[in-house]
């Protein structure tokens, strides 16, 4: 069927990209002026000299007879990515340096110095795993690289990571490339989500992964290059680019490490996360979760606070959002040690907290909206029809359904279990809640296997 | 020597013991591997042969749901149906949350509609 794909002059890199990368790399696309389009498209009027400019050009693609090229590309070929790269110097420094600038201007570097990745080196990398070197572990969205064992090894080295924590790094890209898990969301929208990294089991303290104080800062080696293992190995075998097809507006806060941090089984007063998970207590996982930034709750070192008052301050904020994709919200809320117990004291479970919040977060149906964030309709057709195509599941839906009427409260989430209550932080410290709003899955808990060079995680 | 000093010297002299001395020259080599991986290329098509003119055709205009795409394509119909009083337009927004993996399912009810699209406006 003919068509034409209006995109804007700041997203046309990014369409003719995702165009080919999909096979149809003559989709003819007319890209509007940005400067102008984002300020007139809030009305019919303002937009309509916009249109009178590219009517003609409308009518033209539709009805111009395609060339070859158009009608018969040549066949995309495959990649070939194996080479290794020979690169000279007067010395080691030089020739590292040029490296470093050979890697960027690739693309292949984020803009930070990064450890050449010599043969040796990812050997030693992948010497941390019993894993093959050539395993597979799925492709990379959007553009479906091979994510081999050692490819993720190169990307380890050049994030400066020792071999003994890559088994967390794979696990973490096991969650990534999970058939659930929608990466093409993470790696290139423009609310520039960012994921969670949370270690947990006694891995974490084996490799001296941070939990407590600045678990989100910098001088933990464990915590800052899993966290850029990670985003050089989507950078790189997603191949997504700033501006390009990764076109998160502001750029993600923690562009570098990602919010890469461990669980402090110690100090919690409940089970470790990973046992709420369905894993067994003493296993060690690495969980991936898309995220926006953080809230922060609590009065840390300089005010006062309470642990009920914390969590009641979490649930207006949540609740004051509203109902949007129900079918796929989640909420990661990191506790620091001192709220935990404090909850605890007053009874609360981690079970128990998650149905908390689960009721007191739920919306007056005379709150809905009569118009979805993206697309027609209200948000109660929105949420009949999450039930009726599944996405809200079978075992859920009912309560939506009974509460789609005057005086219903409908759940921002669609299970209690979307609460994900996790503990860390120092004493004193803040309380954090991650929110997701995607419209797809992305929250994956992983095992972590074939470690050969920690007692954890063999 | 502490095992964060052990690992960054391994790093250092597992790099510089590497840089090989190169033909007659005091240079050095060194070699690197490619941080990328393979892309298995997708099958590649042409796309939907065109011509003649708008007269006669029904152009179904796909509102992607981004904010303004509404006003956008209102817009371009009032011009269509005044320019192409013989065309038909017709409005069909994409539905609400539909993501990447839902839409195959839905391309075709786009096609029973009409003979041309048009879709907008994406970022």
């Amino acid at each position: 069927m003919p068509g034409v794909y209006f995109t804007t002059t700041e997203f046309l890199d990014d369409a003719k990209s995702a165009a080919k990368d999909r096979g149809m790399p003559g989709i003819r696309t007319i890209a509007l002026p940005a400067d102008k389009y984002y300020v007139a498209r809030g009305n019919k009027q303002e937009v309509q000299p916009i249109v009178d400019q590219f009517f003609d050009k409308v009518v033209d693609d539709l009805t111009r007879p395609l060339t070859a090229e158009e009608a018969k590309p040549s066949q995309i070929q495959l990649l070939h990515e194996d080479a290794n790269i020979k690169v000279t110097g007067k010395d080691f420094i030089e020739a590292s340096q040029k490296v470093n600038e050979m890697f960027l201007d690739s693309r292949w570097a984020d803009g930070l110095p990064i450890v050449p990745p010599t043969p040796e080196l990812v050997k030693a990398m992948e010497a941390g795993t019993k894993r093959s070197p050539d395993e597979v572990l799925g492709h990379v969205a959007p553009k479906a690289g091979t994510a081999t064992v050692e490819k993720i090894a190169v990307n380890a080295v050049m994030a400066g990571a020792r071999p003994e924590y890559f088994p967390v790094i794979l696990a973490a890209m096991d969650g990534f490339l999970n058939k659930h898990y929608d990466l093409t969301h993470v790696v290139a929208s423009t609310g520039s989500f960012t994921p969670v990294v949370i270690v947990d089991g006694p891995i974490a303290k084996e490799l001296n992964f941070n939990s407590g104080i600045g678990m989100l800062g910098i001088g933990w080696q464990a915590n800052s290059t899993v966290g850029r293992a990670l985003e050089l190995s989507l950078l790189n075998l997603g191949q997504t680019w700033p501006q390009v097809n990764f076109m998160g507006l502001t750029g993600r806060f923690e562009a570098y490490t990602f919010y890469t941090f461990a669980e402090d089984t110690a100090k919690s007063p409940w089970e470790p996360y990973n046992v709420s998970q369905g894993f067994q207590a003493g296993d060690s996982t690495v969980t991936v979760s898309s995220a926006g930034n953080p809230s922060v709750y609590g009065g840390g070192a300089v005010a006062p606070w309470t642990a009920q008052g914390v969590i009641d301050q979490m649930i207006g904020q949540i609740k004051n959002r509203g109902v949007a994709w129900p079918h796929a919200q989640k909420h990661i809320i990191v506790l620091h040690p001192d709220c935990a117990v404090e909850l605890a004291k007053h009874g609360y479970t981690r079970k128990s907290l998650q149905e908390y919040f689960y009721e007191q977060t739920r919306v007056p149906f005379e709150r809905l909206t009569n118009q979805v964030s993206f697309g027609e309709g209200s948000e109660a057709d929105f949420i009949r029809a999450s039930v009726e195509d599944g996405r809200i599941r079978p075992e859920h839906a009912q309560i939506f359904l009974d509460n789609l009427k005057p005086g219903g409260r409908i759940p921002v989430v669609q299970s209690p279990d979307d609460f994900h209550i996790v503990v860390a932080g120092g004493s004193p410290g803040y309380d954090l809640v991650f929110t997701y709003p995607g419209t797809n899955w992305a929250h994956e808990t992983v095992k972590i296997t074939g470690a050969t060079q920690t007692q954890a995680g063999r | 020597m502490n095992r964060n000093t052990s690992w960054f010297l391994t790093v250092a002299l597992a790099v510089s013991g590497l840089c090989l001395p190169s033909t007659a020259s005091a240079q050095v080599a060194l070699e690197v591997m490619n941080p990328r991986g393979e892309i298995p290329p997708p099958k590649t098509l042409g796309i939907s042969a065109r011509g003649g003119n708008l007269d006669g055709k029904k152009i179904v205009l796909i509102d992607n749901g981004k904010y303004g795409a509404s006003n956008f394509l209102d817009a371009l119909a009032d011009k269509l149906k005044q320019k192409y009083p013989g065309a038909t337009i017709v409005m069909d927004p994409k539905p609400a949350a539909q993501t990447i993996t839902d839409l195959p399912k839905w391309y075709p009810t786009i096609k029973q509609q009409g003979d041309l699209f048009v879709f907008g406006v994406g970022d």
